[in-house]
C-alpha cells in the first residue's frame, strides 16, 4: 500500500499524490489506521503521548518498560516505533539494536531527555531514524512521525519530483511550475526539495533546520520563515494557487 | 613562558634560593672563623719557636760572647738541622760573619722587631724567590743577628686553606641552587598538574580529578581537598541538572498540553475574532516554550564536553550562518558583508559554535537600525582563529558589558524588541565551554563582538564528516537515505 502511494512522487498521475496527502494528515481516512508502538516508562508522559496519537487517528500500543517493549516490537507489526532512551529493563538503545538484528526495518523515533549531540549520534548509530529531545512539542512529534511513515516506503533515489503543477528535476537542477522555469538559489532548491518530498504533510521549522541546513540549534528568530517567504516569492506569488502554506503553530505544508 | 622562566619565578625556587643564601652566609662565617683561628695559631707557634731560638742565642752570647754566638749559629746550620731556618750575623759595618744569608736584607730597618723580606731559595741552585719572616737581635758590640724561617710553606698552607674554604662555600651555594632547582621542579610539576586539571574542569569536564601522589605531604592533602570539593560540586551540579530536567518535564508537559488543547479548540471555532485570540495564546505558549528550550540549551552548552570537539572550518560555519541570516538583514535593508578567510580551523562542537555565531549575528541584525551595516568575518587575530561580528546599532555601554552576558538580562531600551534575552548568554555559555574568548567592543557606532579560539587547529585530514558535500540528487536527509 505504501509503495503504491509513494509512486505518486515519481511523476505519476496526480490523483495518486492526493492519496499520499490523505494518509499523511488524516490516517483514518486511508482505511487502515497506522500502528504505532510507544515505549515510554513515564506514566504521565506516556498517557499524554498515547492520547494525542489516538486523537490524531493512530492505533497505539504502549509498553511501560524495556522488556515488554522489546517483546511487542519483535512480535507485532508496527508502522513506527517511538522509543524512550532511558527505560527500566533493556534501555532504548539495546531494544532498537535487537530489533534491527532481527531484520525489522520499522522506522524508530527516539525520545530522550539527553538532547546533546553525542546522544543523537548514538541513537542514530543504534538504528534509530530520528531523534527528538525532551521536552518536545506534540506537533513536532506528530510531524516527525508522519515524516517517518512516509519515508518507510519512499524511494529516496528519485531524481524527479512532482507535486501538482510543480516539477523538480534533481539531475538537471531544474524547477518548473506550469511549464515555466523557476530559478532558485542552491539552498532554496534544497528547501523546496525537502518540502516536495514531504508534500501534503506538516514540516516543522526544526525539521527544516536539521535536514536542509544540517544544524541542530535554535535559530532564535524567524530565519526559516524568511527563507520560506523568499521561496514563496518564486514558486507561489506569480501563480493563482498558493501551494506553500503556513500551518499556524506547527510549520509549513506543501499542498496540491 | 619557558619552563626555566616559570621555574625561576616559582615560589618553591625562590624559597630555595633564599634558603641557600642564608645557608651559604652562615657556612662562610663558620669557614672564616676556622680559617682565622687556624692560621693565627700557626703564626703564634712560629713566632714562639723563633723567639725561643733568639733566647737561646742570647744565652750563648752571654755565656761565651760573639764567638760563642757564631759557634751556636754554625751548629744550628748543620745539615741535620731545620732546612728552612734563616740565620745571619753581621758586624757593625754590615759584613756577614755567620749564617746562611749572603747579605743583610735591603729593606729591613734597624729598629724593626719582626721583619718580612724576600730571599733567594736556600736550596742551592734555584733562583726562586722565597718569603721569610725573622726577628732581629742586637749585641752590645753592635753585631746584629737575624733569626727567621722561610715562611713559604706556611703561606702556601694558608692559601691552600683559604682556597679550600672558598671552594667549600662555592659548593654549598651550587648544591643549594641545584637542590632548589630539583625540588622546585618536582613541586612545580605537581602544582602544574593540579592547575591543568583545574583548567580542564573549568572548561566543562567535571569528571577529571587531581592526581594525589603522596597523601602525607601538604600538596597531597591539597589535592585530596580539591578532589573532595570537586566531588561535592559534581554532586551539586548533577542535582541541579536533575532539577532543571524535572522542571523542564514538569513545566513543559502541562504547557504542551495547554498548547495542544488550544490547537484543538481552534478547529471548532469559526468566529475569526475568537480564533485570533486563541492563536495569539498559542503564540504566547510557543514563546514560553522557546525561552524554556533556550535555558535548557544554555545549561547543556555550559556542561558541553570537549570529547565531542573536532576541527571546524570557520569559513564553512561562517558561510552557513551568513547564508541563513543574510535574507533577514536584506529584509531590514541593512548592508550585509560576510568575509571568511579560507583554511582557518578551530576546535569545537559544530552545532554549538554555529549556535553562538547565529545568536551574535541575530543580535547584530536585530539591533541595527534600518539602513545600517552588519559585518561577519572569520580571520586569524595574532595567530588565533576568530569570528568578528559587528553592527551599527546602539552598542552596549561599558557598565552593561558584563551584565548583558547574564541570563535574561536585557537593557531597558531593548525590552521592546522581540527576543528572550538569552542570545548573548547562550553565546557566552558556548564560549565558556569551548575556552573561547567573547569580547564586546565599541564599533563607533555599534557593537563589535569578537569570538576568539584559544589556538588554531590542524585541518582535518579528510573533508569534515559533519558537512557532507552532497550531490544534488542525493540531497535527502541522512536518516532518509539510511531507511532506503
Amino acid at each position: 500500500m505504501q509503495t503504491q502511494q509513494v509512486s505518486g512522487l515519481e511523476g505519476a498521475p496526480s490523483d495518486n499524490v492526493a492519496s499520499v496527502l490523505s494518509f499523511g494528515s488524516r490516517p483514518k481516512s486511508a482505511g487502515l489506521a497506522m500502528r504505532i508502538l510507544v515505549i515510554e516508562d513515564d506514566r504521565e508522559a506516556a498517557e499524554y503521548l498515547v492520547k494525542g496519537l489516538r486523537e490524531s487517528g493512530y492505533t497505539v500500543d504502549h509498553a511501560a518498560n524495556g522488556k515488554d517493549g522489546l517483546f511487542l516490537a519483535l512480535s507485532e507489526p508496527y508502522d513506527v516505533m517511538v522509543v524512550d532512551r532511558m527505560l527500566p529493563g533493556p534501555d532504548g538503545l539495546s531494544i532498537v539494536e535487537s530489533v534491527r538484528k532481527s531484520n525489522i526495518t520499522t522506522p524508530v523515533l527516539f525520545l530522550s531527555a539527553l538532547g546533546e549531540v553525542e546522544d543523537r549520534v548514538a541513537g542514530l548509530k543504534a538504528g534509530g531514524d530520528d531523534y527528538l529531545a525532551k521536552p518536545y512539542s506534540f506537533s513536532e512529534l506528530l510531524a516527525r512521525i508522519e515524516a517517518l511513515l512516509r519515508r518507510a516506503g519512499s524511494a529516496p533515489e528519485n531524481t524527479f519530483l512532482k507535486v501538482g503543477d510543480l516539477e523538480m528535476d534533481l539531475l538537471a537542477r531544474k524547477v518548473v511550475r506550469q511549464g515555466k522555469r523557476v530559478y532558485l538559489h542552491p539552498r532554496e532548491f534544497r528547501l523546496l526539495e525537502y518540502l516536495m518530498r514531504h508534500a501534503g504533510q506538516v514540516v516543522t521549522r526544526t525539521m527544516l533546520l536539521e535536514n536542509v541546513w544540517e544544524y541542530h540549534f535554535d535559530p532564535q528568530t524567524n530565519v526559516i520563515d524568511v527563507h520560506i517567504s523568499r521561496l514563496r516569492q518564486k514558486i507561489d506569488k506569480p501563480y493563482d494557487k498558493q501551494i506553500l502554506q503556513t500551518v499556524r503553530g506547527a510549520g509549513y505544508k506543501l499542498e496540491m | 613562558m619557558s619552563w626555566f622562566k616559570r621555574l625561576v619565578l616559582s615560589i618553591t625556587f625562590r624559597l630555595a634560593l633564599l634558603y641557600t643564601l642564608v645557608f651559604a652566609l652562615s657556612v662562610a662565617g663558620l669557614f672564616y672563623f676556622v680559617f682565622w683561628t687556624t692560621s693565627g695559631f700557626a703564626q703564634r707557634q712560629f713566632e714562639a719557636a723563633v723567639q725561643a731560638e733568639v733566647t737561646s742565642f742570647q744565652e750563648s752570647y752571654q755565656r761565651s760572647g760573639t764567638g760563642g754566638l757564631v759557634m751556636a749559629i754554625n751548629r744550628r746550620l748543620d745539615p741535620s738541622g731545620r732546612p728552612d731556618s734563616i740565620y745571619l750575623l753581621v758586624d757593625p759595618v754590615g759584613t756577614p760573619v755567620a749564617g746562611n744569608l749572603r747579605n743583610w736584607p735591603r729593606n729591613v730597618a734597624v729598629d724593626d722587631l719582626w721583619v718580612n723580606f724576600n730571599i733567594r731559595s736556600l736550596e742551592g741552585a734555584s733562583q726562586e724567590l722565597a718569603e721569610a719572616r725573622a726577628l732581629q737581635f742586637f749585641t752590645p758590640e753592635g753585631f746584629r743577628l737575624l733569626v727567621g724561617r722561610d715562611i713559604r710553606e706556611a703561606q702556601q698552607f694558608r692559601q691552600q686553606l683559604l682556597r679550600s674554604l672558598n671552594i667549600g662555600i662555592g659548593m654549598t651555594v651550587f648544591i643549594g641552587l641545584l637542590g632548589g632547582f630539583v625540588f622546585g621542579r618536582g613541586v612545580m610539576r605537581r602544582i602544574e598538574a593540579i592547575t591543568t586539571t583545574c583548567r580542564s574542569i573549568m572548561s566543562g569536564d567535571l569528571s577529571k580529578r587531581v592526581a594525589v601522589g603522596s597523601t602525607t605531604d601538604e600538596l597531597g592533602r591539597l589535592s585530596q581537598s580539591i578532589n573532595a570539593m570537586l566531588d561535592q560540586i559534581e554532586r551539586l551540579m548533577r542535582g541541579m541538572q536533575q532539577v532543571s530536567d524535572n522542571v523542564a518535564h514538569d513545566l513543559r508537559t502541562p504547557l504542551n498540553r495547554l498548547r495542544s488543547r488550544l490547537e484543538d479548540a481552534t478547529r471548532n471555532i469559526h468566529d475569526p475574532k475568537q480564533r485570533d485570540a486563541i492563536e495569539g495564546a498559542i503564540e504566547d505558549a510557543d514563546q514560553l516554550l522557546a525561552t524554556f528550550s533556550a535555558l535548557l540549551r544554555i545549561a547543556r552548552a555550559e556542561a558541553g564536553l570537549q570529547r565531542n570537539f573536532e576541527a571546524l572550518d570557520l569559513a564553512a560555519i561562517g558561510e552557513d550562518v551568513a547564508e541563513m541570516y543574510g535574507p533577514l538583514a536584506e529584509e531590514k535593508s541593512l548592508s550585509f558583508t560576510a568575509r571568511f578567510e579560507p583554511g582557518i580551523y578551530g576546535m569545537g562542537e559544530r552545532n554549538l559554535v554555529a549556535q553562538a555565531l547565529a545568536n551574535l549575528l541575530d543580535n547584530a541584525i536585530k539591533y541595527s537600525p534600518e539602513g545600517g551595516a552588519v559585518t561577519i568575518v572569520s580571520v586569524l587575530i595574532k595567530g588565533k582563529p576568530a569570528f568578528v561580528v559587528s553592527d551599527t546599532g546602539p552598542g552596549i555601554p561599558d557598565e552593561f558589558k558584563e551584565k548583558v552576558l547574564l541570563r535574561l538580562f536585557r537593557m531597558e531600551q531593548s525590552r521592546t524588541s522581540p527576543g528572550s534575552g538569552l542570545g548573548l548568554s547562550l553565546a557566552q555559555a558556548v564560549a565558556r565551554s569551548h575556552n573561547l574568548d567573547l569580547k564586546l567592543d565599541d564599533n563607533h557606532p555599534g557593537l563589535r563582538v569578537t569570538l576568539t579560539f584559544p589556538e588554531a587547529a590542524q585541518a582535518p585530514a579528510k573533508p569534515q564528516a559533519s558537512t557532507p558535500v552532497q550531490s544534488p540528487d542525493m540531497a535527502l536527509d541522512a536518516a532518509g537515505a539510511k531507511a532506503a
